[in-house]
């Protein structure tokens, strides 16, 4: 590895995403500009804005080294993110997202819902949502970038995770979503040519090819270490036994919990309020597909088929080549199997995925505490911290509290990526989709296709989703619970409930009762009037 | 090991759908 090449290489790639972050500068007029770059964003710029935002380095880094322990049964994920991530999502999520927002003007994921149920306390409660759980998100994609500057460039890990955060709010802040969406077209272009490269190289550099490779992994089924056998795993190119505990991890918390939560992810929904018609919905389906299979596709096929490559040439399984760590299993496959050239290229591909993820995350957190908490929870009617209809200029009072909302989403992150334990990428980012799908998708869904779900039916599913989501989280899920310590210090067992229970994701438990909630409660009680009904659904 | 086999192929053919769904629609919409 030279260093003086890695570095010239990254200060080349720092210097066009500095100038993208000013042309987005450039660009913005107005609040309506900063929060949702004008509603005018090209199909190409919004696909690849969606996907690269939507994968971080927890995709490919966290998540491929899931797939080196679990092996192929994680496709089920890449099946889940294509065809609810981008089909259910863009072709009957999107375009009446985009209507429905623009119906209500709405700048925000919590102020649609917000607007379209008629009630502030939704709102509010989805910003604090946003603003307390988001900054865990962003905690583990800065982890997986700060550990791997660290380990490449050799410099110090605290140093790596402050500038790597100062270069992304320095964009974010001056550009707001124009700079984040010009930028993230850049970095989700280099994460496709990287990614496609990875998976060449891959069966070139496995004897046997394709189907000689997937044999050879089949067969090493007899290596599976004996715990893992104990949970359940029965080799790489087959799922856990039915039921046990390794089949429940992969399939609640990575396969489900993941590949539902994506449908409420406040960062993601805003993409479908940039443009300005259903034309550019239809063209980035085309491009999102595409994009999606060759990012968690790619990552979890390495990441299983490594076990071949770790098992021909030192005799271990790829868990046993990284020490134990799965966040490890990807980057020692690369170094070890990859040619030189190779590893500079992946290097700015992880590096894109990850501040392509981290910008849009410090964005949704800003306007979360500007026009979600602020100027709705004091009441704001005069329009002081934010103009009501995102035409005031960007120097307007609206957009300064909202950086100053990012600065603080900024330090609470840096923190949080400072103290969180290692081998936490995965388990952090299933944690935060899971939280969103119980806490917003019950209320989406319901916003964007039922006019009779009621303000009351919304609200209680939303507090039903949350309460339930945190209570299984720190008290049932034994993996959380752990590592939460709460469940612990009160009781001195692991868990209040026996296997399976304490082996299932909240997200199973938390997600159905919320939707059942808010469908009961929403047939008893009293229906929206109806001029508001008619101008949230006006031409859907 | 026919649910993943299985999964290998839905991933294709979704992406296949998105494939199709979106030239059909641009080309439509142009």
């Amino acid at each position: 590895m030279n260093l003086i090449v890695l570095s010239i290489i990254i200060v080349v790639y720092l210097l066009i995403v500095g100038y993208l972050g000013f042309l987005g500068y450039r660009g913005t007029k107005t609040e309506g500009d900063y929060m949702v770059a004008g509603r005018q964003i090209h199909p190409y710029v919004m696909a690849l804005s969606y996907g690269a935002t939507f994968i971080s380095t927890s995709a490919i880094v966290g998540f491929g080294g899931a797939a080196g322990v679990f092996g192929l049964g994680l496709l089920w994920l890449t099946f889940l993110n294509i065809a609810l991530g981008i089909a259910v999502a863009f072709i009957l999520f999107g375009k009446r997202t985009r209507r429905m927002g623009h119906n209500l003007d709405a700048h925000t994921f919590p102020e649609l819902l917000g607007k379209r149920f008629n009630s502030k306390f939704i709102q509010i409660l989805g910003g604090i949502v946003i603003f307390v759980f988001m900054p865990l998100y962003t905690g583990v994609v800065l982890i997986g970038a700060a550990r791997f500057i660290e380990s490449t460039l050799q410099v110090n890990f605290v140093l790596a995770l402050m500038v790597f955060s100062i270069i992304i709010a320095a964009y974010v802040i001056a550009g707001g979503l124009k700079g984040v969406m010009y930028t993230d077209a850049l970095q989700g272009t280099i994460m496709f040519i990287g990614m496609i490269a990875l998976i060449a190289l891959t069966y070139i550099k496995t004897p046997g090819g394709f189907i000689g490779t997937h044999v050879e992994l089949t067969s090493l089924a007899s290596q599976v270490p004996e715990n893992l056998v104990k949970g359940g795993h029965q080799g790489w190119t087959t799922m856990p036994v039915l039921g046990s505990p390794l089949w429940w991890s992969l399939v609640s918390t990575i396969i489900l919990g993941v590949g539902i939560g994506v449908l409420a992810q406040p960062q993601l929904a805003i993409r479908f309020m940039t443009v300005k018609s259903n034309k550019e919905l239809n063209r980035a389906v085309l491009i999102g597909g595409i994009f999606i299979l060759a990012m968690t596709g790619v990552a979890f096929v390495v990441g299983a088929i490594s076990n071949v490559y770790f098992w021909e040439k030192i005799g271990k399984i790829a868990i046993a080549a990284a020490e134990g760590n799965t966040d490890l299993i990807i980057p020692t496959y690369i170094n070890m199997a990859m040619p030189k050239w190779f590893v500079y290229i992946f290097m700015i591909t992880l590096l894109a995925a990850a501040m392509s993820t981290i910008s849009s995350q410090f964005h949704v957190i800003g306007t979360s505490f500007s026009r979600d908490m602020l100027r709705v929870g004091v009441n704001d009617s005069s329009g002081i911290l934010n103009s009501d209809n995102g035409n005031s200029k960007k120097s307007g009072k609206g957009v300064v509290i909202t950086k100053i909302g990012i600065i603080i989403g900024i330090v609470i992150s840096i923190i949080l990526g400072y103290y969180l334990p290692p081998s936490i990428i995965a388990r952090g980012t299933a944690l935060f989709f899971g939280v969103c799908a119980a806490t917003f998708l019950p209320m989406f869904v319901c916003a964007l296709f039922w006019k009779g779900s009621t303000k009351a039916g919304v609200i209680s599913g939303m507090i039903v989703g949350i309460v339930t989501s945190l209570f299984w989280m720190f008290f049932v899920h034994k993996a959380n619970a752990e590592m939460l310590k709460l469940v612990v210090v009160l009781t001195g067992k692991p868990s209040i409930f026996g296997y399976p229970w304490n082996a299932m994701d909240p997200i199973i438990i938390a997600f159905p009762l919320a939707f059942l909630v808010t469908i009961f409660v929403s047939l008893g009680t009293k229906k929206l009037p109806q001029d508001l009904i008619e101008k949230s659904f006006k031409n859907i | 090991g026919v649910s993943v086999f299985l999964a290998y192929i839905l991933c294709i053919l979704s992406t296949l759908f998105c494939i199709i769904y979106g030239a059909i629609m641009w080309n439509k919409d142009k």
